[in-house]
């Protein structure tokens, strides 16, 4: 254990442990987020429960780690502009070990230091102030110090650069309104000493480690001009040896500085001697497997689940809460109605999804887009599929005659939202609703998400329950797609982000899922699982819930 | 094109069926409410169980003609026989004892095999739809596209055609220069604006097969006007002071009739493989209907193993087949033309 | 003669304005600045945009500017050899271009090499006796592979081959490196579906010359069989389908799109493709140069060369 000071609350989770009232998994998440080092989680956890706890990223190491070798990955091979301003999980894949984030979600959910050493919140969780980790060199043998941290975080809220990192709750908290956008607040960021830097917030926001592993938060050297490819400098064991948009990206160890001093990665072994992501699209990547081109793939769908498992290798599945949301524009007819919305959704019953849509496996959506693997996920009572009310509750908004609705789909996650929006449209026959599907290209229906009155929008997964409907539900933000505004749901949003203790938050996302559903915002039938594959010889290697590479610790056996 | 056929005076294709007329009168009934059907849809109402019934003995009357007229030819025969099978197919669709081609019953069973009470003769796709059936009811859009995209190009193609041919001077000029910019334009490029003002439908597919074949077609047109014009016949029109416009619709568009049929079976051979391809490629056919387009191309993530090769092989013999048929009449039809 | 190449060079330079100007007007609309926007930055991103910041976005750029400006400098840039940048790639299109074409003219050149004689030899031999058995049976194998759509082809060939005996790679995207034995399944692919057509056409050239005056004349001279057909025939039966051959070109450049994407190969087709679906315009003008090109240079090499085989046509 830590002779550091600990927040207060370490402990009475630690008690909660011990007591059997949180398990071992939530403890370890919350004793990370107050900054406990992740390995002083784990043996707190077995110290306390008694069971012994190994970090997964250590675990299934039966036999130990060889170094050499070449990971080989089929992916779709992306430009890398400016890190900050990604658009694709894929590009950040490419640059994940070159550049480095202060914290770091892992295939377990549960998210750990990494450029920082550990992190301490403040009892209104509106003060966070994060200690970086030392002996950390970029590539070009400077330090990493907290003024590297207070300029990438300054360079985030530049309204002018477009960075998705803006929308994020830790980061929506450091700026205020001004003309031509909004601006930072000046002292938002505070440089304590050159490896302490605080976070000053308006308002209290529970998920800021986790906002700081958004795939556009890598860590970058504040010499940085686009484009990244060129003269990548990071913090990590990698650099790009070759480069070509649509062709391969591979990544070579750093061994030495620019100035040609040795290059040591404060992070310890890394076994993987090159890592080689070739360009497959999509639906080629599994067949490039097949034929031997490569060792592992970035995803592969459903569909393609017979064939995988035919193939040599192992097929890695995780839990996600990436999902598909059904959703109706609430200030469009006849979705403004919300007799209407609240027909559609009894219509549908969202028990069938995982079966029919996923062989069985994924999650049972529930229409308030919280997941079971979520933390503070409170079980509601099930939902319970129901014609008879629908059909009255469309009676009495004037279509007893029968509705035709036309839903947009673009199948952005695979051809499994369409599979599920097929089934929806045979469920609501059944209460009189005509249900045409309209299915367009993937980059076309990225032009019209937010536009369309009914449209399927996938959303990825989030580690915690609250940031994805701070994002996507909250009154005014940009990527609420269905112009869902509530006084009663944003408060009561604010008051679960504000509440650290995952029992207590838990209680309180009972009133925000229950508004969510009974407003009827959306159809949000299931949690989708991931998919991919890996050669045998390859080891220690994870599927993760956003499918974030993570190879740092993979290696190949000869 | 080297297709056309010598001799062009004596256009007998049509004259071999009996009575022009009633031709046209059963094409239309066979046609239009096929045409109707995949339109329009639930918009028929009421009417769309029974509009498709008058089309099935029109079909039947049609091929037996077509068979009688064309006996001379057994090339000819096979292609008339492969194209009205499934033209009868796609009339016939709603009425044949097949289960819902969107419904899922039981993922990645093999044909033959009888799974959940239902025996599928070539099989279920990787998410459990009968493949006869989607096999089936796929021939309809890709039939009323194919032939319509066709009949628009060769409409738009053929009168652009006349009026370069006939009137030449800067009328030819211009309308060869804006077809020799169509030829030479990225057709793929084309595609894609068209998708993406208009939406990916069948209207897409029109558009840019007109835009593609159009030229083409108005530069063979335009090659048998310029011979025909200088026939006696049409001289003696001009000397009667008929209007150029009478002159190049009842003088000059019959007698180009003949070589463009023979054409118009290779083109709509071709047009259904565009069709194919394009919705493969994701710019044309869109789900959920089927589709043979679509079933291909779900195929091609799902059906790369041995024992599921028939969800590619269902689609791509079914296309292969009605394609065979629309070479193997043009083939014939050249042939019967050659021998009148 | 040259009078003609010269009224099809400057024909070309005209199809080239005008068809760059097309695509240029279609993509300076704001639908597809908007496309390009969503490609760039994602959906999400281009939804967290206020105006003002999309604006300084579409100025950072350079497609903030009226089109006419931009068609006017684009034009300046490509007379001095300089065809942009590649929003999606990054990269410079002219090298980009060159690469891909590259690609795509070594899978076109295998093609023609096998289909051509392969072809020529189906066609001849199929024309040489019409209505025999020999021409049924050949005729048909022409008009059987022609009447499969090639991606069904590709599909089928990667299932037996690739996946099922294990004998080829299934995907061509040459990841280390030029790889020979990848080009065996687009080259068969583009072979099985075009070389029916070529067939179909010297058979019909080989038909009417073997029904020719000179060629019964030869027969009834007592002229050997081979050598009225290899002295007397051929040449002139080899006319027609080489004009065929050479406007094949035209349909390689676009009918390799849906075996290059299908295979993963780098060729012009993909990358045309993807540009037109990115918006990339730069790259969808310099490709729309290099196809007029290709279709006008093979119309003329087409035209010459019938000129070349056959002297008794003249050009007016």
């Amino acid at each position: 254990m830590t002779d550091r000071p600990q927040h207060p609350l370490v402990h009475v989770f630690a008690r909660q442990l011990a007591d059997g009232k949180t398990d071992r998994r939530e403890f370890l998440r919350s004793a990370t987020l107050l900054g406990v080092s992740s390995a002083a989680a784990y043996a707190m956890a077995g110290h306390i429960t008694g069971e012994s706890s190994v970090d997964p990223a250590a675990a299934q190491q039966t036999d130990s780690p060889q170094s050499g070798g070449i990971l080989r990955v089929a992916m779709q091979v992306q430009k890398m502009d400016d890190p900050a301003t990604y658009s694709w999980t894929q590009m950040s894949n490419q640059s994940r070990h070159v550049v480095e984030y202060l914290a770091i979600t892992g295939p377990d959910n549960v998210t750990r230091p990494l450029l920082a050493e550990r992190w301490e919140a403040s009892d209104d969780l509106k003060t966070w102030t994060f200690f970086l980790r030392q002996g950390v060199k970029w590539h070009n043998g400077d330090d990493f110090t907290a003024d590297d941290v207070r300029w990438n975080v300054e360079r985030w809220l530049d309204p002018n650069l477009g960075s998705s990192n803006a929308g994020l709750s830790t980061f929506a908290a450091m700026v205020e309104p001004g003309d031509g956008g909004s601006r930072m607040i000046e002292g938002a960021v505070d440089v304590i000493d050159p490896h302490t830097v605080r976070f000053n917030l308006t308002k209290p926001v529970l998920s800021v480690p986790e906002d700081l592993y958004n795939y556009p938060a890598a860590i970058l050297h504040p010499s940085f001009s686009p484009p990244f490819d060129v003269d990548p400098i990071g913090t990590g064991p990698y650099t790009f040896a070759e480069f070509e948009v649509g062709s391969r990206c591979i990544l070579r160890r750093v061994t030495e500085t620019a100035t040609g001093e040795p290059f040591v990665y404060w992070g310890g072994d890394v076994y993987l001697d090159e890592i080689h992501y070739y360009n497959f699209d999509a639906e080629n990547q599994l067949t490039a497997y097949a034929s031997g081109d490569v060792d592992t793939v970035y995803e592969f769908g459903i569909e393609q689940l017979p064939l995988a498992r035919s193939l040599p290798g192992t097929v890695l599945e995780a839990r996600t809460a990436q999902t598909l949301c059904c959703r109706f524009r609430t200030d469009t007819p006849p979705f403004d109605d919300i007799r209407v919305r609240q027909a559609i959704v009894k219509g549908v019953d969202n028990g069938v999804f995982t079966d029919l849509v996923f062989l069985g496996a994924g999650d049972r959506g529930e229409n308030h887009h919280v997941a079971p693997i979520h933390p503070e996920y409170f079980e509601l009572p099930p939902l319970q599929r129901d014609v008879e009310g629908a059909r009255a509750l469309l009676a009495e908004a004037g279509h007893g005659e029968g509705l035709e609705l036309t839903i947009d789909v673009g199948n952005t996650d695979g051809p499994w939202h369409q599979a599920a929006t097929e089934i929806m449209r045979d469920q609501l026959q059944d209460i009189g609703v005509q249900l045409n599907i309209n299915v367009m290209p993937a980059s076309r229906f990225w032009e019209i998400w937010d536009e369309t009155p009914f449209g399927a929008t996938a959303w990825t997964h989030r580690p915690l329950g609250t940031m994805v409907l701070s994002l996507a539900y909250r009154t005014g933000t940009p990527w609420n797609e269905s112009k869902f505004s509530d006084a009663a749901f944003d408060a009561a949003l604010d008051e679960a982000e504000a509440t650290f203790d995952v029992d207590e938050r838990r209680a309180k996302m009972e009133a925000v899922e229950r508004i969510l559903q009974d407003q009827a915002v959306m159809v949000q039938p299931v949690f989708r699982p991931i998919f991919t594959i890996v050669r045998d010889n390859v080891r220690n290697l994870h599927a993760h819930p956003t499918v974030y590479h993570q190879y740092g610790q993979a290696w190949i056996a000869t | 094109m080297a297709t056309i056929p010598a001799d062009l005076e004596r256009p007998r294709l049509l004259d071999r069926l009996t009575s022009p007329d009633a031709l046209f009168v059963l094409i239309a009934t066979m046609w239009l409410p096929l045409t109707a059907y995949v339109l329009l849809g639930r918009h028929l109402g009421p009417l769309q169980p029974y509009v498709l019934l008058p089309a099935i003995p029109a079909t039947l009357v049609l091929y037996v003609l077509a068979i009688r007229a064309f006996r001379e030819s057994t090339v000819a025969v096979i292609g008339t026989t492969l194209v009205f099978f499934w033209l009868l197919m796609a009339v016939t669709a709603p009425y044949l004892p097949l289960e819902d081609p969107n419904r899922p019953i039981a993922p990645f069973t093999l044909p033959l095999t009888e799974t959940r009470d239902h025996f599928f003769w070539l099989g279920a796709d990787g998410r459990g739809r009968d493949m006869l059936s989607r096999a089936i009811w796929g021939c309809q859009r890709v039939l009323v596209w194919g032939v319509t995209a066709t009949l628009v190009a060769y409409l738009i193609g053929t009168v652009f055609g006349l009026v370069a041919g006939y009137l030449a001077g800067w009328w030819d000029e211009i309308i060869s220069f804006v077809a020799n910019v169509f030829l030479s334009f990225p057709v793929m490029v084309l595609f894609i604006v068209i998708l993406n003002y208009l939406g990916a439908s069948g209207l897409n597919i029109v558009i840019a097969v007109t835009f593609a074949s159009a030229p083409a077609i108005m530069r063979i047109v335009r090659g048998l006007t310029l011979d025909i014009k200088t026939r006696d016949y049409v001289f003696a029109a001009q000397t009667r002071g008929e209007h150029p416009l009478y002159i190049m619709l009842v003088e000059l568009l019959p007698n180009v009739r003949g070589p463009i049929i023979v054409d118009a079976c290779l083109r709509l051979g071709y047009t259904t493989v565009a069709i194919t391809t394009l919705t493969f490629l994701g710019l044309g056919l869109q789900p959920p209907d089927p589709d043979w387009g679509l079933m291909i191309r779900e195929s091609a993530r799902v059906a790369l193993l041995w024992q599921f090769a028939y969800m590619l092989l269902v689609p791509a013999l079914s296309v292969s087949s009605l394609i065979l048929g629309f070479n193997l009449l043009a083939d014939g039809l050249r042939e019967l033309s050659l021998k009148d | 003669m040259p009078a003609l190449i010269l009224r099809r060079l400057g024909q070309m330079l005209l199809i080239m304005a005008f068809a760059s100007l097309l695509i240029f007007v279609i993509f300076d609309t704001p639908a597809f600045k908007k496309k390009l926007a969503v490609a760039e930055l994602g959906g999400f991103g281009v939804a967290t945009l206020s105006d003002e910041a999309y604006q300084n976005w579409l100025a950072e750029k350079g497609l903030d500017r009226p089109f006419h400006e931009r068609y006017v400098a684009w034009v300046a840039d490509v007379a001095q050899g300089e065809l942009g940048t590649s929003f999606e790639k990054n990269t410079a299109v002219g090298p980009l271009l060159a690469d891909r074409l590259w690609n795509t003219a070594v899978l076109a050149f295998w093609v023609f090499a096998l289909m051509i004689p392969l072809a020529l030899v189906t066609g001849v031999l199929a024309g040489m006796r019409e209505g025999s058995i020999q021409d049924r049976a050949l005729s048909f194998v022409a008009v059987f592979t022609t009447s499969i759509p090639e991606i069904a082809t590709a599909i089928m060939l990667t299932v037996v081959f690739a996946l099922g005996l294990g004998w080829l790679p299934a995907k061509s995207a040459m990841v280390q490196g030029f790889d020979g034995w990848q080009l065996v399944l687009p080259v068969l692919t583009l072979v099985l579906y075009g070389f029916g057509y070529v067939a179909r056409m010297t058979r019909a050239s080989m038909a009417e010359v073997m029904t020719s005056q000179y060629v019964r004349t030869a027969v009834l001279k007592g002229l050997p069989y081979h050598r009225v057909i290899v002295g007397h025939a051929l040449r002139n039966a080899l006319i027609a389908p080489f004009t065929i051959i050479v406007l094949q070109l035209n349909w390689l450049l676009s009918g390799v799109v849906v075996v290059e994407v299908f295979f993963e190969y780098n060729g012009f087709g993909k990358l045309l493709l993807e540009a037109a679906l990115f918006g990339d315009v730069y790259v969808v003008q310099a490709a729309t140069l290099v196809a007029v090109g290709v279709a006008v240079t093979s119309q003329i090499i087409s035209d010459v060369g019938y000129t070349f085989l056959n002297p008794r046509i003249r050009f007016q």
